[in-house]
């Protein structure tokens, strides 16, 4: 091999080496989406007003199946309205309700109904059910 | 002579002792008195007397409970009559529930019947359709549609106003299998819903935000990963279910494979021909559960999944071992890696001037997240 060959290879061989550095395998446990996880310190709330608008920010538990996005607006003068985007026979769709809450220290009651564990923490509500938790997190409604 | 003497002297002992207690007779005959007095115990109260009074005491007694006792049979006797009315009302009123439950069930039957006659007159009239015509929706007599118009009664779970109109197609008559209903709100988003169970078949639809395909391979020089995020598919699933019939595909685009180096990307997509055969795709055909690899209550499950890969057209049966579980979020995770070689399937193995080679070998991995697909319940 003349040495003007071995010359060029070598040129190829470095460029070829530099383009492929840069890449290595993604470790296993690194192989998942990062799911964000929320790591806020939830305390019973007790009595309190509620205003202004909610927005689900994770869906536990059965109700998941149902709903993948939620929003509730609370008025302070106890009433509210609420949207949930869930599966509709042809894909998603948003259903509606209007109500009325209360809240004491026994939870958050909607509709008169019996009331459910309510949780907050700084900027978040949390409420549990039978059916799994939401936690919804406060929006400016601008 | 003694003995004369000791008889003389008794002789007069004798008489002696009689005049002696004739004389204190005499002396004491007249200060003597015995007086025979009643035994000291039987003295107190007459007990006879005692015993008039005992009686007395009694008999009133037992006259003042005749008259409590009278008052109490006759209070006894009013709280039953009370009760025996409020049972009586009480009866009386579940007798007319229960007609009026046997009315509406005779109402519901009489339904049903009729439902079904509609239901087998359409069978007929769709299979008087000629082929290819089946467009066509038969219609009932008078011009309105075969099923019945009036909706049907939906519960409703809250006074709460809902403003998304209630399905009104009857169930029975609906194949479509059961899933969560969005379209009708049950306690303010918060309560029932399906009851979500992984031994189940659902329906499940890769969330493409949360999922991604790759592969690692080695070089001469170093190793790299390629993976895409633009994955899609859908499949049916029962962890629990003893055929393992499972089904669906997952699907990549091959020209979204990234292994971060441009000019490698590039010959790439040139080795698996992605102008010609852009997409990747795992047909799923049956899920074969590792011994004990399924847990129904942990919702995990573990396996391989047996099914054909297509890759630049070519296809070729694989199995892949896969871990299944379900997140709290009730997404489906599955997770599962497998060697795939290039040459199976008609990809040129890269090499760079004989210098630097790609080894024909690489490992495929998959991480997905799914949804219950809409209607993809059990």
């Amino acid at each position: 091999m003349s040495r003007g060959l071995q010359t060029m290879t070598l040129l190829v061989a470095s460029s070829l080496v530099a383009g492929c550095f840069g890449g290595t395998h993604i470790k296993p446990e690194e192989r998942d989406i990062d799911v964000p996880v929320l790591d806020l310190a939830f305390q019973p709330a007790g009595a309190m007003v509620l205003d202004g608008l909610y927005e689900s920010v994770d869906i536990q538990g059965d109700m998941a199946l149902s709903w993948r996005k939620v929003y509730y607006l609370f008025s302070p003068n106890g009433n509210y309205t609420a949207a949930a985007l869930g599966e509709g026979d042809s894909g998603p769709a948003f259903t509606t309700l209007t109500g009325n809450w209360k809240c004491d220290a026994r939870g958050l009651s909607l509709d008169d109904s019996e009331p459910l564990p309510l949780e907050q923490a700084p900027g978040h509500l949390r409420v549990s059910a039978a059916g799994g938790s939401l936690v919804l997190a406060q929006r400016k409604l601008q | 002579m003694t003995g004369k003497l000791l008889q003389v002297f008794g002789v007069l002992f004798v008489l002696a002792l009689v005049g002696g207690s004739i004389a204190g007779f005499g002396i004491l005959k007249d200060r003597v008195k015995v007086v025979v007095s009643p035994d000291a115990a039987a003295t107190g109260p007459d007990p006879i007397a005692e015993l008039k009074d005992n009686v007395n005491v009694l008999s009133g007694e037992l006259g003042t409970l005749q008259q409590a006792l009278g008052t109490n049979f006759e209070q006894l006797a009013a709280g039953i009559d009370e009760r025996a009315g409020a049972r009586h009302a009480e009866l009386m009123g579940l007798q007319r529930d229960l007609a009026a439950v046997q009315k509406q069930l005779a109402a519901l039957g009489q339904e049903n019947v009729a439902l079904r006659q509609q239901l087998a007159q359409l069978g007929k009239q769709l299979e008087a359709l000629p082929a290819g015509g089946g467009m066509q929706v038969a219609s009932a007599p008078g011009g309105a549609a075969a099923l019945p118009a009036e909706p049907q009664p939906q519960p409703q779970a809250t006074p709460a106003a809902v403003e998304t109109p209630p399905p009104t197609a009857p169930a029975e008559l609906a194949e479509a299998p059961k899933k969560p209903d969005a379209s009708k709100p049950k306690g303010n988003f918060l309560f029932g819903g399906a009851k979500f169970r992984c031994d189940e078949p659902h329906d499940y639809e890769i969330v493409p935000e949360l999922s991604r395909v790759a592969f690692d391979a080695k070089s001469t020089l170093h190793d790299f990963t390629g993976v895409t995020q633009n994955v899609s598919g859908t499949f049916r699933i029962d962890f629990d279910d003893p055929q393992g019939a499972w089904s669906g595909s997952v699907r990549c685009d091959a020209t979204t494979l990234k292994t971060g180096v441009d000019g490698r990307d590039s010959n790439m997509w040139e080795y698996l021909d992605t102008k010609n055969h852009p997409a990747i795709e795992f047909t799923i055909e049956k899920f074969e559960p590792a011994k004990d690899g399924v847990d129904v209550v942990r919702q995990t499950a573990k396996g391989e999944v047996v099914g054909t890969m297509s890759i630049r057209g070519k296809q070729k049966p694989v199995r892949m071992p896969v871990q299944l579980e379900i997140d709290p979020q009730k997404r489906l995770i599955v997770k599962g890696e497998m060697p795939l070689s290039l040459p199976d399937y008609d990809v040129p193995v890269p090499s760079q001037l004989g210098v630097i080679n790609m080894e024909k070998d690489v490992k495929v991995w998959i991480s997905l997240r799914a949804r219950v697909k809409a209607g993809g319940g059990k």
